[in-house]
C-alpha cells in the first residue's frame, strides 16, 4: 500500500513540475513587474519619494534581491545582432537606440562607438549649456535608416559649426563607419548563449526544492507564512460545504431512488439538470441582496470573517465565532454544487438498481430502505468516491469567487489580489498548493476505494 | 448532418419546451447581430452623472423630453437596459468563437490520438528530424523576429524579409534534406510517434489545476484584452472535447464498417473525415452546447472579478459587480443576471432534449 501511494506521488511529479515551470517562465518573460510599476513611478506616493536617481538605485537593489537581474534560463537564443543586451542601468532613450541600431546594422561595435559619440557630444553641450544644439542632438536619437542617419549627422555637424570640432568630426567618422560596415543579415541569424547556473530559474528551483517559496513582491513577507494564514479559512469553508453537499446529495439521491420519491423524480431531475450552470457569483450576489442587505432580511453579517478579539481562544471558540460569517458562503457553495452531484449520484444508483442481485434482494422481501442503503449504496460507493475526488476543482473555483464576494481572507481572495498586483511568487505558491491538494485528494480516494471494496485491498497489498 | 437536421425538426415539432428554448436562442442571436442598428435611446457607455442609481420603471415627469431608463441606471448613470443588451453581444462574441475554435482543436487532437494510438503514425527518423528543424526555423524567423520588430518598433521591412527568408529556408531544407535523408540508412528507418500518450499527457497537465485558477494566473501575465483572453480560454478549454472525441473514436474504430473500409483501401484521411468523424457529430454537439453555456457564465465571472478584460468592456459581470458599492441597487444584478440565466437555461434545455433523444435511440 505504501509503495503504491509513493508511486502515485512520483508519477504526479512531472505534471506538477511542468505547470510550475510554465507559470514561472511565463511570469518572468513579460516586462513590467510590481517593482517597476511602483518604484519607478513619477507621481508622488508612498513608493516614489526621493529623487529619480534614488528611485533607480532602489529599483536596482530590488531587482538584485529578487534575482531579477539574472538571465531567465540556462541558455537563451537571440538574434546575433543583439549580442549582449545593453545593460539595464543605461538611460531608457540610449538603450532603445542601441537596440534599434543593433537590429538594423548588426555590428554592435560600430553601433556602440556611434552611440558613445552622441553621448559625449551631448554631455559636452550640457556643460556649455547650449540649448539650441541640444535639440539637434535629440533628433539623432530618432533616426535609424542609413541615408536619413548620414543626412541628419551631416546637418547636425554643419549646424554646430565650430562648437567642439573634435567631437563632431568623431561623430561623422563613426556614423560613416557604422553605415559602411553594416551587417544587416545578422538580425536573421540566431545565436545561443549559455548562462550556467547563475539564472533565475535555477535559483528558484533549488529554493523550491528546499521548501522555500520565496518572498511576496508586495510586502516582502515569506510566501509560506502568507499561505499558512490564508489556508485556514479556505479549508474550513471547503470542508464544511463539501461535507454538507455530499450528505445532502446522497440523501436526495436515496429519496429519489425510493418508490415514494418516484413522483418527484420527474420534477426534480430536470430542475437539477437545468440549474447546473448558474454561475456561483450570481447566486452569491442574490443571497447577499436578500439576507445581508438592510432593505430586506438582514440576518447575517456581510463581509469578512469576524474581528480580532485579542483574547486567547481555542479552535472550537474560533470556529464558533466565525460561524455566522460562514453561513451564507457555505449555503452558496452547497447550492451551486448540489445539482451536479445529486444528478450523478442518482444515476449511479439507478444503474445498480437494475442488476440481478438487487432483484434477488427484492424477491427475498427485504425492506426498501435496507436494499437502498446496504446493497445499492454499498455498490455505488466506488463511482461516488471518484466523483467526489474529481469534485475538488469545482470547489476551488467556487471558493475563489465566494471568497471575493464575501471578502473572506482565504486562498481564493489571496489569489485574486495576487493576480491584480502581479505578485508572482504568491501565485506560484497558490498554484502549487492547489495542484498538491488535487494529488492528495486522489490519494485519499485510493485509500477510500480500498475501504469500500475489499477486493481492491487484496490486490493492492 | 441530415440525421442531425431531422432530429432537430422532430424535437421542434414534438417538444414545445424545446421550441420555446430554440426560439429564444434564435432571437438572442438576432439581437446580438443586429444590436448596433436597433433604435436604443441611450449608448451603453454614455455617462449621465446627473441621474445615478435611478430605480427601474420610473418615468420622470418633470423632464418629458428625456427617454426613460426602463431598467434604471448604475453608479455612473449608465443605462442598464442598453448596457445589458450590449453585454449579451460581448458575451456571445467571446464565447461563440472560443467554443468553435476549442471544438476544432479538441476534435482534431482527440480524433488523431484515438485513431493513431501510440503506433499508428509512422514516419522515418530523417523526416522527423527535418520537421523539428523546420519548426525551429518557423519559431525563430516566423515568430520571434516579427514579435521583436513589433515590440521594439523597428522598420516593418524586417518582418517581410524575415518571413521571406523563412519560406526560402524551409523549402530549401525540405527539398535538399529529403534527398540527403534517403541516402543515410540510419535516418531512413521508421519510428512511431506516440501521439496518444502525448495528447493524454497534455490533457493531464492542463487539467492538473482548476480552470479558473489557471486562467486567472495566465490572465495576470498579459495586458487586459479580449483577444488574448479568448486565446487563453481556447488553450484551457480544448481538453474536454479532445477527451470525448478520443473516447468516441476508440469505440468507433472497433466497428466492422471501419475495418471494411480500411480493407478496401480507403486512404486514412478520407476514412477519418468521411466515415469516422460524422459519427462523432452528435456527442460533440452536446459538449459544444454545454461548453457554450459554461463559457457564457465563465465570461461574466471573469469580468465580475475584473481580471483579464479591459476596463471599458461592456459586460454583464461588470455591471453586476456594481452591486458591491450599493446593495440597495438590486436592478444592477437582477436584469443582467436574469438575461444570463435565461440564456444558459435555454442552452441547457436544448442539449437536454437532444441528449434524451440520443439516449432513447441507443436503447
Amino acid at each position: 500500500m505504501f509503495f503504491f501511494l509513493l508511486k502515485r506521488l512520483l508519477l504526479a511529479l512531472p505534471s506538477l513540475w511542468l505547470i510550475a515551470t510554465l507559470i514561472f517562465l511565463l511570469s518572468r518573460l513579460l516586462p513590467g513587474t510590481f517593482g517597476a510599476e511602483n518604484i519607478l513611478k513619477e507621481s508622488g506616493d508612498f513608493y516614489s519619494t526621493g529623487t529619480a536617481a534614488a528611485r533607480k538605485a532602489a529599483y536596482a537593489s530590488f531587482l538584485h534581491k529578487t534575482y531579477q537581474d539574472l538571465p531567465l534560463f540556462y541558455f537563451s537564443i537571440q538574434a546575433a545582432a543583439e549580442a549582449g543586451t545593453p545593460a539595464a542601468n543605461l538611460p531608457e532613450q540610449e538603450r532603445k537606440l542601441l537596440k534599434k541600431l543593433s537590429w538594423h546594422y548588426g555590428n554592435e561595435e560600430a553601433v556602440a562607438a556611434y552611440v558613445n559619440c552622441i553621448k559625449e557630444l551631448r554631455q559636452e553641450l550640457h556643460i556649455r549649456d547650449n540649448a539650441g544644439h541640444l535639440a539637434n542632438i535629440e533628433k539623432l536619437y530618432t533616426v535609424t535608416e542609413p541615408e536619413a542617419l548620414l543626412a541628419t549627422v551631416k546637418e547636425t555637424v554643419s549646424n554646430m559649426g565650430n562648437t567642439a570640432p573634435s567631437l563632431t568630426s568623431k561623430l561623422q567618422t563613426s556614423a560613416a563607419t557604422l553605415v559602411r560596415r553594416q551587417q544587416p543579415y545578422r538580425a536573421f541569424l540566431p545565436a545561443i548563449y549559455w548562462h550556467g547556473t547563475q539564472n533565475q530559474y535555477h535559483q528558484w528551483l533549488t529554493k523550491l526544492l528546499q521548501g522555500n517559496l520565496g518572498n511576496s513582491f508586495r510586502d516582502n513577507r515569506s510566501v509560506f507564512t502568507i499561505l499558512k494564514e490564508a489556508i485556514q479559512a479556505t479549508i474550513l469553508l471547503l470542508l464544511a460545504s463539501m461535507l454538507l453537499t455530499t450528505l445532502l446529495a446522497l440523501e436526495l439521491g436515496i429519496f429519489l431512488q425510493k418508490q415514494s420519491g418516484r413522483r418527484w423524480r420527474r420534477i426534480i431531475l430536470p430542475f437539477l439538470f437545468f440549474t447546473d450552470r448558474i454561475p456561483v457569483f450570481l447566486l452569491a450576489l442574490l443571497l447577499l441582496l436578500l439576507f445581508a442587505s438592510p432593505d430586506y432580511f438582514q440576518l447575517f453579517p456581510v463581509y469578512g470573517l469576524g474581528y480580532y478579539t485579542g483574547a486567547e481562544e481555542n479552535l472550537l471558540q474560533r470556529i464558533l465565532f466565525m460561524a455566522p460569517y460562514l453561513v451564507l458562503p457555505i449555503i452558496c457553495l452547497v447550492f451551486v454544487n448540489l445539482p451536479y452531484l445529486t444528478n450523478q449520484f442518482y444515476r449511479t444508483m439507478a444503474d445498480i438498481s437494475h442488476t440481478e442481485y438487487i432483484k434477488t434482494a427484492k424477491a427475498k422481501g427485504l425492506a426498501e430502505g435496507t436494499i437502498i442503503r446496504r446493497h445499492i449504496l454499498r455498490n455505488a460507493l466506488l463511482p461516488i468516491i471518484t466523483l467526489l475526488s474529481d469534485f475538488i476543482p469545482a470547489l476551488v473555483a467556487g471558493a475563489v469567487v465566494i471568497e471575493t464576494v464575501f471578502a473572506i481572507p482565504g486562498m481564493g481572495s489571496l489569489l485574486v489580489q495576487a493576480v491584480q498586483a502581479r505578485d508572482y511568487p504568491v501565485m506560484v505558491g497558490i498554484v502549487l498548493v492547489v495542484a498538491l491538494a488535487k494529488i492528495i485528494s486522489h490519494l485519499v480516494a485510493d485509500f477510500f476505494y480500498t475501504l469500500a471494496d475489499p477486493r481492491l485491498r487484496l490486490t493492492a497489498s | 448532418m441530415k440525421q442531425l437536421l431531422n432530429d432537430i425538426m422532430f424535437l421542434w415539432s414534438a417538444k414545445p419546451i424545446f421550441r420555446v428554448a430554440g426560439l429564444y436562442l434564435v432571437l438572442f442571436l438576432l439581437l446580438v447581430l443586429l444590436l448596433p442598428w436597433l433604435p436604443l435611446p441611450y449608448n451603453p457607455t454614455a455617462l449621465h452623472l446627473d441621474q445615478v442609481y435611478q430605480p427601474p420603471f420610473k418615468i420622470s415627469l418633470n423632464e418629458p423630453s428625456k427617454p426613460a431608463h426602463w431598467f434604471g441606471t448604475d453608479a455612473l448613470g449608465r443605462d442598464v437596459l442598453a448596457y445589458t443588451l450590449y453585454g449579451a453581444r460581448t458575451a456571445a462574441f467571446i464565447s461563440l468563437p472560443v467554443m468553435l475554435l476549442t471544438t476544432a482543436i479538441g476534435l482534431v487532437l482527440g480524433t488523431c490520438a484515438g485513431y493513431f494510438a501510440n503506433t499508428g503514425l509512422k514516419t522515418s527518423r530523417g523526416r522527423l528530424l527535418l520537421f523539428v528543424l523546420c519548426a525551429g526555423i518557423f519559431l525563430y524567423l516566423g515568430l520571434y523576429i516579427p514579435l521583436q520588430v513589433v515590440s521594439l518598433n523597428l522598420n516593418q521591412r524586417i518582418i517581410f524579409e524575415s518571413l521571406g527568408m523563412m519560406l526560402l529556408a524551409v523549402s530549401l531544407l525540405w527539398l535538399v534534406g529529403l534527398r540527403v535523408v534517403e541516402q543515410v540508412p540510419l535516418l531512413r528507418s521508421g519510428v512511431a510517434i506516440p501521439l496518444d500518450r502525448l495528447v493524454l499527457w497534455l490533457i493531464e497537465t492542463f487539467t492538473s489545476i482548476p480552470k479558473l485558477v489557471f486562467i486567472l494566473v495566465l490572465a495576470s501575465f498579459m495586458p487586459p484584452s479580449v483577444v488574448l483572453l479568448s486565446a487563453v480560454l481556447v488553450v484551457t478549454y480544448w481538453t474536454g472535447t479532445a477527451r470525448l472525441a478520443r473516447a468516441e473514436i476508440l469505440k468507433i474504430k472497433q466497428l466492422p464498417y471501419i475495418e471494411a473500409a480500411s480493407s478496401l483501401g480507403v486512404p486514412t484521411v478520407r476514412l477519418l473525415f468521411y466515415h469516422a468523424v460524422p459519427n462523432l457529430v452528435s456527442p460533440v454537439l452536446v459538449t459544444f452546447i454545454f461548453g457554450l453555456a459554461g463559457l457564457l457564465a465563465f465570461e461574466s465571472t471573469l469580468s465580475f472579478l475584473g481580471i483579464g478584460v479591459p476596463a471599458d468592456l461592456v459586460s454583464w459581470g461588470r455591471m453586476m459587480a456594481g452591486i458591491r458599492n450599493n446593495t440597495a441597487a438590486w436592478w444592477l444584478v437582477v436584469f443582467p443576471g436574469a438575461f444570463l440565466v435565461l440564456t444558459v437555461l435555454a442552452l441547457q434545455v436544448c442539449s437536454y432534449y437532444y441528449l434524451e433523444l440520443l439516449k432513447k435511440r441507443k436503447n
